[in-house]
């Protein structure tokens, strides 16, 4: 009796059971077949916004705008992100902020691209992000600097600030905790350091963590001054006789475009490199940009681990194919703002397809911002983590320039590569405050 | 001896703003008109000067002093735009109240900005050749740039020779007459409207001038004109409004206080600039020289 009472059971049991798990997988099937019949059929839209005029356009939003182009390009001739070719928009960042929001507004609402990659001004960044949330739009910020991007007001803080605005990248804290650790290393004698940035944010904050990093690492250093020119200045003469007559041993400068270019060129004629070092915070596109004139000795910074001959091609192959494949279409070796782009697009195509395996169709955007966190992919410059408060992370490169015969500019030699871990902040903590808490 | 080159540093920056407030006022001068796009005119300047010489530096065999020469081609430039400018925009203004001047000059300067990013594109233009070729010197145990000691020569022979034009030249008196008294000289058969054109050509070319000269120093880019059109108006409230002594003393002052400025008070280059000015206005609203 008691064996055919559990005999019935298993019977009727396995018999629900397999009628909800039939009924189940029958409704999931219904659903899938209902959004496969969703998937759109044109392309997939993403708008790629970088500066294509101005004083940010030739160092970086050119060289940005190019590389999606050419990844663009690829990728369609490969069939696409799950078998839909992309259309790309490319989209200019010039016009301040207000051009901006309204653009993204524009993009998203009336031009219903599925993802927005862009901007290279953390000003624009900050404007545009909080959108991502309030339009329901997924927005992926490039290049950008900003450590505030995505932290809160004061540690811990919580996260993520957006749920479908991530950044593709590391910010700042990487460039200055790097430089920081180079001098430390390879110039540990030094007695002065002194600082010139161009007034406003970007370097304000970029002097800020250099500070509070090498303050950390080699306390003893005196910083012996710093100069604030405004953003385009044309005429550096009197801060370089400045800089000259304060003697510092390293000069801290986050100058990027132009205001590196002609910062150096009248430095040059000033004397300025045979007095003292320069650290450049991401000057990695500037030897290129002067050619055999930039002088031997300088510290540059790479914005990550983003350098045409690391990771060394024959070890990373990736690295070779795309320096050889951008310079085949552009006549110069890829600048780190090349390197940004490649990861944002690719990050944004490694989500999309990993939400498409689970889901088994084209993923919503609240899906593909889900892959997003946390999400690891290889790049040219080695692995990319995107962390759970949807801000990369990355190894940064810090190298000193030498002229070497074989390249028309000066090449990083030797180089140090300095992981993740000791120059991005753990997720929820602020920059500063993780700097402040190092015992050295 | 660091301090002789912060003088040196303020002597190139007085040439460079001298050039530029100089047309300024002499614009203000004889027309009573405030130019707002003089800044535009510098840009267009610098523009072309850089254009010339990135295009004659790409053939073979150029000779070296034609890239010094070439620079000549922002001022003609800019005198060619200054005198459409005037023609078209500024005359039908003349009687008018001084906010249509503002205005019409304000829309010249975004317009302008518009037409260069429509000739020469949205990209920086690089023409550092005439400063990469001429290096630098030794003074007194201190690098210093050739180019920017031609930069003060040049300004000096120019600045010469417009003070000679406006003192001792028929024209120039004539020109100085307009700007004392504008009916007075229509009453004495003066050729206001020639006179009024030379002024602006005059001034639109030494704001092209300046743009020429600084274009081998630094990547000329869009948006180049605003920082000199603030230090140029800068200069004409310290030296007086119309006064071609005041311009000269007034760059003197504004170069040299940036150049010590930035040695003795970093965090407030600019900021002193403005104080200064902001007492001469309160002091002496006229400025230093103006009448």
């Amino acid at each position: 009796m008691e064996k055919s009472r559990r005999n019935f059971l298993k019977i009727t049991g396995g018999f629900a059971a397999g009628f909800v798990l039939t009924g189940c997988r029958q409704e999931q099937g219904k659903v899938v077949e209902e959004r496969k019949a969703q998937i759109p059929k044109g392309p997939v839209r993403i708008a790629g916004v970088s500066f294509l005029t101005g004083v940010a356009a030739s160092p970086f939003g050119i060289p940005g705008d190019n590389t999606f182009r050419m990844l663009v390009d690829i990728i369609n001739q490969q069939g696409g992100i799950l078998g839909r070719k992309i259309e790309f928009l490319s989209k200019d960042e010039a016009g301040g902020v207000d051009t901006q929001v309204k653009l993204a507004r524009k993009l998203i609402l009336d031009d219903r691209v599925d993802v927005i990659l862009g901007y290279i001004s953390s000003g624009d960044c900050e404007a545009v992000l909080p959108l991502s949330d309030e339009m329901g739009g997924l927005i992926v910020a490039y290049d950008c600097g900003t450590h505030k991007l995505m932290e809160g007001d004061s540690s811990p803080y919580s996260f993520p600030k957006y749920k479908l605005g991530f950044r593709s990248a590391a910010h700042l804290s990487i460039d200055n905790i790097g430089l920081a650790l180079m001098i430390k290393k390879h110039f540990p004698n030094i007695k002065a350091i002194a600082g010139i940035n161009p007034d406003y944010a970007w370097g304000r904050d970029s002097w800020a963590v250099f500070e509070a990093a090498i303050k950390k690492l080699m306390p003893n250093v005196e910083v012996v001054g710093t100069w604030w020119p405004p953003l385009f200045t044309t005429d550096y003469t009197a801060h370089i006789s400045a800089l000259i007559g304060a003697e510092p041993d390293i000069v801290h400068t986050s100058f990027w475009g132009g205001d590196a270019v002609t910062f150096t060129k009248q430095a040059l004629g000033l004397g300025l490199f045979s007095k003292m070092r320069v650290a450049y915070s991401r000057g990695e596109p500037i030897p290129q940009e002067i050619g055999r004139d930039f002088p031997e000795g300088q510290i540059i910074g790479c914005a990550g681990p983003h350098y045409f001959l690391y990771p060394p091609p024959d070890k990373w192959p990736l690295n070779k194919w795309f320096v050889e494949e951008y310079s085949k279409r552009y006549g110069k070796y890829p600048t780190y703002p090349c390197y940004h782009a490649y990861q944002a697009l690719y990050s944004y195509k490694a989500a999309v397809e990993k939400a498409g395996s689970i889901v088994g169709t084209w993923p919503t955007v609240e899906e593909v911002a889900k892959m997003m966190s946390g999400l690891s992919i290889q790049t040219p410059s080695g692995h990319l983590s995107i962390m759970e408060n949807h801000d990369g992370i990355e190894d940064v490169v810090v190298g000193i320039t030498k002229l070497t015969p074989k390249y028309p500019f000066p090449i990083l030699d030797p180089i140090e590569v300095f992981p993740a871990h000791m120059v991005n902040p753990p997720v929820g903590i602020r920059t500063i405050d993780w700097i402040n808490s190092w015992e050295v | 001896m660091q301090w002789f080159i912060y003088v040196l540093n303020g002597l190139y920056f007085t040439a460079f703003i001298f050039l530029i407030s100089l047309g300024l006022n002499i614009i203000l001068g004889v027309m009573g008109i405030l130019n707002l796009a003089h800044g535009s005119l510098y840009a267009i300047g610098a523009f072309m000067a850089a254009w010339v010489i990135i295009t004659l530096s790409g053939l073979k065999g150029v000779p070296v002093p034609l890239l010094y020469i070439s620079l000549i081609s922002g001022a003609l430039l800019a005198g060619f735009v200054g005198l459409i400018i005037e023609r078209v925009l500024i005359r039908p203004m003349y009687g008018r109240a001084l906010e249509y001047q503002l205005l019409i000059t304000f829309g010249a300067l975004l317009l302008f900005e518009d037409l260069i990013k429509l000739v020469w594109g949205g990209e920086a233009y690089y023409a550092s050749q005439p400063f990469d070729i001429l290096g630098k010197i030794q003074i007194l145990g201190n690098a210093y740039p050739l180019y920017f000691l031609l930069v003060i020569l040049v300004t000096l022979i120019v600045g010469s020779a417009v003070w000679v034009f406006i003192t001792k030249t028929k024209m120039g008196i004539m020109l100085r007459a307009l700007s004392l008294d504008r009916e007075m000289a229509t009453a004495l058969g003066l050729e206001i409207d020639k006179l009024s054109t030379i002024a602006f050509v005059l001034g639109a070319a030494l704001a092209g001038l300046a743009g020429s000269l600084i274009a081998p120093t630094t990547p000329v880019l869009l948006g180049f004109g605003m920082e000199p059109l603030i230090l140029a108006f800068i200069v004409v409230v310290i030296g007086g409004l119309g006064s071609l002594k005041g311009a000269f003393i007034g760059s003197v002052i504004v170069g040299q206080i940036r150049s010590i400025g930035i040695v003795v008070f970093p965090e407030i280059e600019l900021a002193i600039l403005f104080l200064i000015a902001a007492v001469i206005l309160v002091v002496k609203p006229e400025g230093l020289f103006g009448r």
